[in-house]
């Protein structure tokens, strides 16, 4: 078995009034995975993900992240060695794209010449032009902000990306431009990604392994060819049905046939 | 230049830099609150509202009022301090007017405060505690930069309320430039009070023009306009600083309390203070409760009170003893309560009397005030703030059986403005006051002698009784003021037309004493 990064052990979520958000999730992700957590909304996916860097702390169970329990480490510092995208990317509106980028780094007191580097670096690694530095996040479109918020989680080399439905509100044409270069990143810097998302076509398409949570209750997990096969789980294969029965017509269009009905 | 405006000018300094220290004191001290305040409602949400509750009720004082509140308050404090550490702490002047102001700016300062934390964008909260920064890094880095806008509005709000609010301070003893309003409305010089008006609006708009640079300097992220801003306040209260403390030692400090004989008073004890070579100040427009107290705690040196008020305000007396033996006790009382030397008598009274226009009185039949008793319930007095409140109009109320129609209060310059309009009837007026004469009021005999002495005494502090400068500057103004010079001198400083400032009055009066 290939060493663990990080490693749910019983996790639950519980908030007062008895909702369970979270209910007995266990699951070990091992170094260099891309994982996609797949659920509805308020299946628990994105608590789950906040569990890692501690921006929830669960009720009972326990987080395991590079071999030692979240619990026992200093958040803060924990959270500077892991790379988080949020859902609403949090770019900070009184900071230059620059001091976005490099905000963990100074928080690491890295040198002002190594974070001038490392700005530039990553402005050409998430395709962005050199000038947009010194612009305030406003000034640039919803796919800049996008990148900077990813260069941001990049900037301190953490081994470690979370992804909250990164791209959840771009056009589809950005939105695959920039999940491809997503997986490219991971697979060039050697990461541990785990991206939410409730579009299981973007996971299937995109990941090594695929979570799925439904109401605070791990219900699925196998990697995307698992998925497909068709003696898979009846929730799997209500969820795959979708993208299977999309991407049956495009074939037939591509292939000359008019619309017709599938059954 | 107008004399009333070079008078004015003169004294700008002092007003202005008091007025200026008092304000940035209030503040700055209302924002260190304000901050752990702050800090507390941000992590404690539940506080938030009963915190801006609380600020909001003090908005609701009247400033005046919280003014006054602060003197009781800090006198019982005092007493307690003396107790346990042998030291009070002073009830007039600067302390009660920065609790006031302090306690009224923090309002504005802590609502904004709450309202600009809380207003971050909880997305940006949350993405700057994932990136790791703590909770300290959180407040610094991330919050404080995103609401300093609206912080900072409530900062100038605050400052600008301070300024004006300021002005009030004056009746509780302290010098801002409230001093030339309370004064200028007690003589009729609409120029004080002009000056005064336009001198603190224009503090006021200075401060909020650096301030506002300031918070325009923070939502830009502009270091020049903070910088522009904040070296403008700076220079402002450093200016003040340095204008109050080169003024010299002032020794001596003179109570006056709020009406045209007491400024002429108090500028002839002080130009016959600094004939001795040594220098004074005098503290006015203080209500006439609080002026006794000041000098008993020795907040104040030297004033002069009427010997009624004395007897029946200060001593709670209700007797009425004959004038001599009642001068004689009075002296010996306030020494031995609170220390406090009767140095001598002026020379006039200042007594409460009722006075009507000739003809109305002539018409009604009215000499004395037994007369009016009984054509009292179709007439209207009118009186001045004080009067209705003093145990001398229960007296005469009482002993002559008056029952008027209807009593209005009027500030003491207009008592006579509402007789002549015919608005009342009657009114409370002071037997010294130039404006009898001058108006030809006739004033209401007094047979059944319900009306104590009047005469103008000299008081000394307990810390200054024995003082040889006082005693050698004061003891020749003992018995040389006579009624009719003191009523002249009222009447120049009081009339409509060629009037005097009270300084030159002071002058007139001392013309004749060596």
């Amino acid at each position: 078995m290939t060493s663990e990064m990080i490693g749910f052990r019983d996790v639950s979520l519980a908030y007062p009034g008895g909702v369970r958000a979270l209910d007995g999730v266990s699951a070990s992700i091992e170094k260099g995975a891309f994982v996609a957590l797949v659920g509805g909304s308020g299946s628990g996916k994105t608590s789950l993900l906040k569990t890692i860097n501690r921006l929830i702390e669960p009720t009972s169970g326990e987080v395991v992240f590079d071999g030692a329990p979240v619990a026992a480490q200093d958040a803060p510092v924990l959270r500077r060695r892991v790379g988080y995208v949020f859902q609403g990317l949090g770019l900070f509106p009184h900071m230059s794209v620059a001091e976005n980028i490099c905000v963990t780094p100074d928080l690491l007191d890295w040198s002002k010449v190594d974070m001038a580097a490392r700005v530039s670096e990553l402005l050409t690694l998430v395709d962005l032009p050199q000038e947009v530095a010194s612009r305030a996040p406003s000034a640039l479109s919803g796919g800049q902000r996008q990148r900077v918020a990813l260069a941001r989680a990049l900037a301190a080399r953490p081994p470690v990306m979370l992804m909250d439905e990164p791209f959840g509100a771009l056009d589809p044409v950005t939105r695959d431009g920039l999940m491809r270069a997503c997986r490219a990143l991971h697979d060039a810097l050697g990461l541990t990604t785990i991206m939410v998302t409730h579009d299981m076509q973007e996971a299937l398409l995109s990941a090594d392994r695929i979570l799925v949570l439904a109401h605070g209750r791990l219900v699925a997990d196998g990697t995307p060819a698992e998925f497909l096969r068709d003696d898979a789980a009846p929730e799997v294969a209500a969820l795959i049905d979708v993208p299977r029965r999309q991407s049956a017509r495009i074939q037939d269009l591509m292939r000359g046939q008019g619309p017709v009905a599938h059954g | 230049m107008d004399e009333r405006l070079h008078a004015a000018w003169r004294v700008l300094p002092e007003y202005l830099s008091q007025h200026v220290l008092l304000c940035a004191a209030a503040l700055a001290l209302a924002l260190a609150l304000c901050l752990p305040l702050t800090l507390l409602a941000l992590r404690r949400p539940r506080w938030a509202g009963p915190l801006v509750a609380v600020a909001s009720l003090v908005q609701t004082i009247p400033g005046l009022a919280l003014m006054a509140l602060f003197y009781p308050i800090l006198l019982a404090f005092s007493a307690l301090t003396t107790a346990a550490f042998g030291r009070g702490v002073p009830a007039l002047g600067f302390l009660p007017a920065l609790l006031a102001l302090t306690l009224y700016a923090m309002l504005p300062i802590l609502r904004n405060a709450i309202a600009g934390l809380r207003g971050v964008d909880a997305d940006v909260v949350e993405a700057a505690r994932g990136v790791g920064m703590t909770e300290r890094q959180i407040l610094m880095r991330v919050q404080a930069p995103l609401s300093a806008p609206v912080v900072m509005a409530g900062v100038r709000t605050a400052a600008v309320w301070t300024i004006g609010a300021a002005t009030l301070a004056t009746p509780v003893g302290q010098t801002t430039l409230g001093n030339y309003i309370f004064s200028g409305l007690q003589t009729e010089n609409w120029v004080a009070v002009i000056f005064g008006c336009v001198t603190s609006a224009l503090v006021a708009i200075i401060a909020d023009l650096s301030l506002g640079a300031v918070e325009q300097g923070v939502a830009l992220r502009e270091r020049k306009r903070i910088f522009a801003g904040v070296i403008l306040i700076i220079a402002g209260v450093a200016a003040a600083l340095l204008a109050n403390f080169s003024g010299g030692a002032r020794t001596y400090v003179i109570g006056a309390k709020n009406f045209s004989e007491q400024f002429i008073l108090a500028e002839a004890i002080t130009r016959r203070i600094e004939g001795q070579g040594a220098t004074a100040r005098i503290q006015q427009g203080l209500g006439s409760a609080i002026v006794y107290r000041a000098l008993a705690g020795n907040d104040l040196d030297v004033y002069v009170d009427y010997a009624g008020t004395l007897w029946t305000n200060v001593l709670g007396r209700t007797d009425t003893p004959p004038h001599d033996e009642m001068i004689a006790d009075l002296g010996r009382a306030l020494m031995a309560r609170d220390g406090v030397r009767v140095l001598g008598a002026l020379g006039f009274e200042n007594a409460y009397a009722l006075a009507m226009k000739p003809e109305r009185a002539a018409a009604l039949g009215v000499k004395t005030i037994a007369d009016l008793a009984r054509v009292a319930p179709q007439l209207t007095l009118g009186a001045d703030l004080e009067f209705l409140e003093r145990p001398e109009w229960a007296t005469l109320r009482n002993t002559y059986g008056l029952a008027f129609k209807a009593t209005r209060s009027f500030n003491p310059t207009f008592v006579y403005r509402a007789l002549a309009s015919g608005e009342v009837d009657v009114i409370s007026a002071f037997s010294s006051d130039g404006r009898i004469a001058a108006e030809k009021l006739v004033l209401l005999a007094d047979p059944k002698g319900a009306i104590p002495a009047y005469d103008a005494l000299v008081l000394l502090s307990p810390k200054r009784r024995d003082d040889p400068v006082l005693d050698r500057a004061l003891k020749p103004l003992i018995g040389a003021i006579t009624p009719d010079a003191m009523r002249a001198a009222n009447y120049a400083s009081d009339r409509d037309a060629d009037k005097q400032t009270p300084a030159q009055a002071a002058e007139t009066l001392l013309a004749p004493i060596r």
